[in-house]
């Protein structure tokens, strides 16, 4: 019986998602979700720090005890230096790419992160509130992370590039061929180019945002090919990419609120990581 | 007891969301819920263990930006199916635990591809058994197995010293 209802609720929802139909249910649920998830980064990243201290320590334990003592202090001392320093030569460049862009953005950070391979997207604590809409570009200093495909009330889910679902148009800085982005299921990126036009693509060559459909900025990095998958006669062939971002070690964003055509490559170091 | 099972629950969503990418192993993440579904479905019965699973699964698909009702689908019928059998497995011993979560997994991975099939979820079926479905369900394996241990030893702990 229980079995049978809850089957049916699952059933009606995604019929209503299908239809459009249920953001109010994403918006009571993220009521809950987002507070306990923004403090739950936060203690993550407290015990991170508590046992990275606590890893070095262990390491100058044979010292005699002054020097010990000392040493564990500098240590400590030198951990939380380099992390202030470490977030503050982030914070710098976010910042210089945020005053350097000529779109509107807004500065978010990365609170939950969601990687398990059927979904890559990371959650954002920039919503409603902060008046940002679906399909907002979102970036890092060294390139294009994904788009927002989900907007709550104080929150907003972001879909990594490398999410089975993602796709974006790009295209070979130095051959100028237009192609597709897609993520793959183990966590890589492909670039997707009809072989007609990809004869002169090598491993090296950097792909950025081609701004069609004026989702997304052109000329962001998106990855650089690092082989390529001939497929002969076939119509399309395929190029594996290194991203031009760590997705796993990113913590603040930057969302691109304002619409323009413009072309940002000269924003980002060298055209790309 | 009811403390318990919303830590479980809610615990388990918010630490796979949270914490989960943490503890990847060469870019492959447990599903820390799941576990936590299985665990609860074999002590307290099908019916618990659907509902477990239901919720579960809902706070995931609203934490990843999902489709609402997929995991929480997927999870429930997990849930019921191990808390039904629970009682006629000799579940104590890792070597019933280990390939029985891995089993679980895959059973999931394949509800869950059935139905984003029926939605045209583009990942097609063979890379995502190599790459996701397969590699989370031999660390679900493990590391349920291994809560299992911890929870019994936790437990002899705790007869002994009452």
């Amino acid at each position: 019986m229980l079995l049978g209802t809850v089957a049916v609720v699952c059933l009606l929802l995604l019929t209503l998602q299908l239809r459009g139909y249920t953001a109010g249910a994403s918006d009571a649920l993220a009521v809950v979700t987002t507070p306990i998830q923004s403090a739950l980064a936060r203690i993550n990243r407290g015990a991170v720090g508590v046992w990275t201290t606590y890893s070095d320590w262990k390491n100058v334990r044979a010292e005699n005890g002054r020097l010990r003592e000392e040493a564990r202090q500098l240590r400590v001392q030198a951990l939380r230096v380099t992390e202030t320093i470490e977030e503050n030569h982030r914070l710098r460049r976010l910042l210089a790419l945020k005053q350097a862009m000529p779109l509107a953005t807004l500065s978010g950070e990365i609170i939950a992160r969601e990687w398990g391979g059927w979904v890559r997207s990371l959650t954002v604590n920039r919503g409603r509130a902060d008046h940002v809409a679906r399909l907002t570009a979102v970036i890092g200093p060294d390139g294009l992370i994904g788009r927002i495909v989900d907007v709550r009330p104080g929150a907003s889910i972001v879909q990594v590039l490398t999410d089975p679902a993602s796709n974006v148009g790009a295209h070979v800085v130095r051959t100028r061929t237009q192609g597709i982005v897609e993520g793959e299921p183990r966590g890589t990126l492909r670039f997707k180019y009809m072989a007609r036009d990809g004869g002169g693509i090598q491993v090296g060559d950097l792909i950025v945002t081609s701004g069609a459909g004026g989702l997304s900025p052109r000329g962001i990095p998106v990855g650089r090919v690092h082989a390529i998958d001939d497929r002969g006669s076939a119509l399309f062939n395929y190029a594996q990419l290194t991203p031009a971002v760590d997705f796993a070690r990113i913590d603040e964003v930057l969302l691109v609120v304002g619409a323009g055509a413009h072309d940002v490559a000269g924003l980002f170091p060298a055209g790309g990581s | 007891m009811r403390t318990f099972v919303a830590v479980a629950i809610f615990g388990g969503g918010f630490v796979h969301a949270s914490l989960g990418p943490a503890l990847r192993i060469a870019d492959v993440a447990p599903d820390i819920p799941l576990i936590a579904v299985v665990l609860m479905a074999l002590r307290r019965g099908p019916e618990f263990g659907c509902g477990a699973g239901f919720v579960a699964g809902l706070l995931q698909d609203a934490a990843s930006g999902g489709l609402l009702g997929v995991q929480a689908l997927t999870k429930a019928l997990i849930g019921f199916l191990i808390g039904g059998l629970g009682g006629r497995l000799w579940v104590s011993q890792p070597l019933v635990q280990v390939p029985g979560l891995v089993l679980l997994t895959v059973a999931e991975g394949l509800a869950r591809f059935a139905l984003l099939k029926l939605v045209r979820f583009p990942a097609p079926f063979g890379e995502l058994m190599t790459y996701v479905i397969l590699p989370q369900a031999l660390y679900n394996g493990f590391l349920g197995a291994a809560l299992v241990l911890a929870l019994t030893w936790a437990e002899s702990m705790r007869e002994r010293a009452s």
